[in-house]
């Protein structure tokens, strides 16, 4: 199947070529191919799969989810096929598709990590991987991890030598400075960053004085955390050269622009995949308009020109 | 399944805090007895996520309806929309109710609003000529009203209703007058089929167990998708290792119907 893609949002980041910046991410997505029938994958600049773990996991006990404010709260707590199983049943199917498979990798320790990018260097069609250390729903690995620049640092240094691809490492927000957490990965060896994972956040039943999620806090997503994101994009723009992948809350056209101007080379689509499945199609057609009003030969040309 | 625009045709309250939407959609589509759709107003900022309904009744080629209980911000939402009104909705959704042959027996039990999903079920039953009985449950006389009673009276199977105060029918849980009738008879063979409040569907799939009959029930859960991606909805099924690997099934996928041996109903997915 051929399909014509718009040259101006042609993106690379770290070698690898993506048709245009907008990628379906991590824990929205599923393993890419329950989109197949709502979407082209074809158009599609890529995405990232639901965290993979070395082992099957079976997750947390329900209710996972609550909707809030302008964004919902869960704690899935990593339920996942594992990566043997994604490797064999779920990469062949999807090599039909010409779209960019980034594997989220998440273990509960460093060598569960290891373990699991071992296991899925054997599958063909993967791009990269991004290391998750930073999901909140978890009690060891993820955000352990991912909260200390200098635990960090060690597992991204380990990972960059395991892999035979390149490592993209997912942020948390929940530290008190990215920059220093975006620096100490960029130093162990990564090869991008993607920024940022869920804000941990709370919601109470009144009535029975019980959090509303069976995990008690969960990870905040949805347009409600975007400014968030988007600051901090900005400062780890500053404080790395890495090319640099923006997620928090983008439904639209002009949000995926935001995270563009402040330091992101592509972008991944969240929480509105859920309420709008077809979501990353409007947005792939409204940065090719963009490109055209604006006169914008290549959409890189507006990544990190934020004026201050 | 379809991610298309609805346009309202009527969105007509029938009982105080009970509607029925109707939508016309622009294409056909093949709806089962017990599958669901995710629904919200086009255009919405708040609430986010759209809503799962179960598909009460297909009124025509390109004609849907929902019936649904006014309960909280998603569902305020809808009630707001008026004739000509554009509704997201990402449909069929789900598996279906099993269909019994003509010789076998059914029992349905409905309670509150989860008559919506069993509405379509009838129809079938009553095509395939399965003798069928019905239990019906609701809060009061207006709510049993709201949950369609009229509708599923039209079929003519024998139907019990119940109420929970008393204002219609027996003063009882729906579950009274069923445990009432499998005493009588066992039940003789007959397939149950249930939804409604979690507490409600426990106590029928104990029943069930108990005279040795097959029990399915429909079940429910705060949903981010509907389609399978977010993992939210799970239920927790039974496993060989207690709550290991394979132990939360979603239930938009995965179900919504379950054969109730299958649940943990010491676990309730509903949240509430």
């Amino acid at each position: 199947m051929s399909t014509n893609h718009d040259p101006r949002l042609a993106v690379t980041i770290a070698g690898i070529n993506f048709n245009n910046p907008v990628l379906g991410a991590s824990g929205t997505f599923g393993y890419g191919l329950e989109f197949a029938e709502l979407i082209d994958l074809n158009r599609l600049g890529g995405f990232v799969t639901k965290g993979l773990s070395a082992k099957p996991l079976s997750g947390n006990p329900p209710p996972r989810i609550v909707e809030t404010h302008g964004g919902m709260l869960n704690a899935i707590g990593l339920q996942n096929i594992g990566a043997r199983a994604f490797v064999e049943e779920k990469l062949p199917p999807l090599k039909r598709y010409d779209t960019r498979v980034i594997a989220n990798v998440f273990g509960y320790s460093d060598d569960e990590y290891i373990e699991a990018i071992t296991i899925l260097n054997d599958g063909e069609g993967i791009a990269a991987y991004e290391l998750n250390i930073s999901c909140p729903n978890v009690k060891e690995g993820g955000i352990v991890i991912g909260n200390s620049p200098s635990a960090a640092a060690r597992l991204t240094a380990r990972a960059k030598r395991a892999s035979s691809r390149p490592l993209i490492v997912k942020l948390s927000p929940n530290v008190t400075d990215v920059a220093e957490l975006a620096r100490a990965i960029a130093d162990a060896g990564a090869d991008c960053l993607s920024l940022i994972n869920t804000v941990v956040g709370m919601s109470i039943d009144v009535k029975t004085r019980r959090p509303r999620l069976s995990y008690g806090t969960g990870g905040l997503s949805g347009p409600a955390i975007r400014p968030i994101a988007v600051r901090m994009v900005y400062e780890v723009a500053k404080a790395v050269d890495l090319p640099l992948i923006g997620i928090g809350g983008i439904a639209s056209t002009n949000d995926a622009l935001e995270f563009i101007i402040a330091g992101s080379t592509a972008i991944q689509i969240g929480t509105a995949n859920y309420y709008d499945p077809a979501v990353t199609m409007k947005v792939i057609d409204g940065l090719s308009a963009h490109c055209r009003d604006q006169g914008i030969v290549a959409i890189g040309e507006i990544t990190r020109s934020l004026r201050l | 399944m379809i991610d298309i625009v609805g346009i309202t045709k009527t969105n007509l309250e029938i009982a105080p805090g009970y509607r029925l939407l109707r939508l016309a959609l622009d294409q056909n589509v093949e709806v089962r007895p017990g599958q669901f759709a995710m629904l919200r107003p086009r255009r919405a900022r708040e609430p986010l996520l759209r809503r799962a309904l179960a598909i009460y009744r297909v009124d025509g080629p390109r004609r849907v309806s929902f019936l649904y209980q006014v309960l909280g911000r998603g569902t305020e939402a809808l009630a707001q929309i008026g004739e000509g009104g554009e509704v997201e909705a990402l449909l069929p959704l789900g598996n279906s109710w099993p269909i019994p042959r003509a010789n076998e027996r059914a029992i349905v039990v409905a309670g509150g609003i989860g008559s919506a999903s069993v509405l379509m079920l009838c129809e079938e039953l009553k095509q395939a000529a399965v003798d069928t009985t019905v239990f019906f449950g609701a809060a009061n006389a207006g709510a049993a009203v709201g949950c369609g009673l009229d509708d599923f009276r039209a079929y003519g199977f024998p139907l019990t209703l119940s109420t929970v105060d008393g204002s219609a029918g027996e003063h009882a849980l729906v579950t009274a007058p069923l445990e009432r009738c499998l005493k009588k008879d066992g039940g003789r063979g007959a397939t149950i089929y249930t939804c409604g409040p979690w507490a409600m569907m426990k106590r029928v799939s104990e029943l069930a167990d108990h005279f040795e009959l097959n029990c399915f029930a429909s079940l429910e859960a705060p949903m981010g998708c509907g389609f399978g991606v977010c993992v939210g909805c799970v239920v927790a099924v039974k496993t060989e290792e207690p709550l290991g690997y394979g132990s939360y099934k979603r239930v938009c996928t995965d179900g919504s119907i379950f054969n109730s041996k299958s649940v943990r109903w010491d676990i309730n997915a509903m949240g509430h």
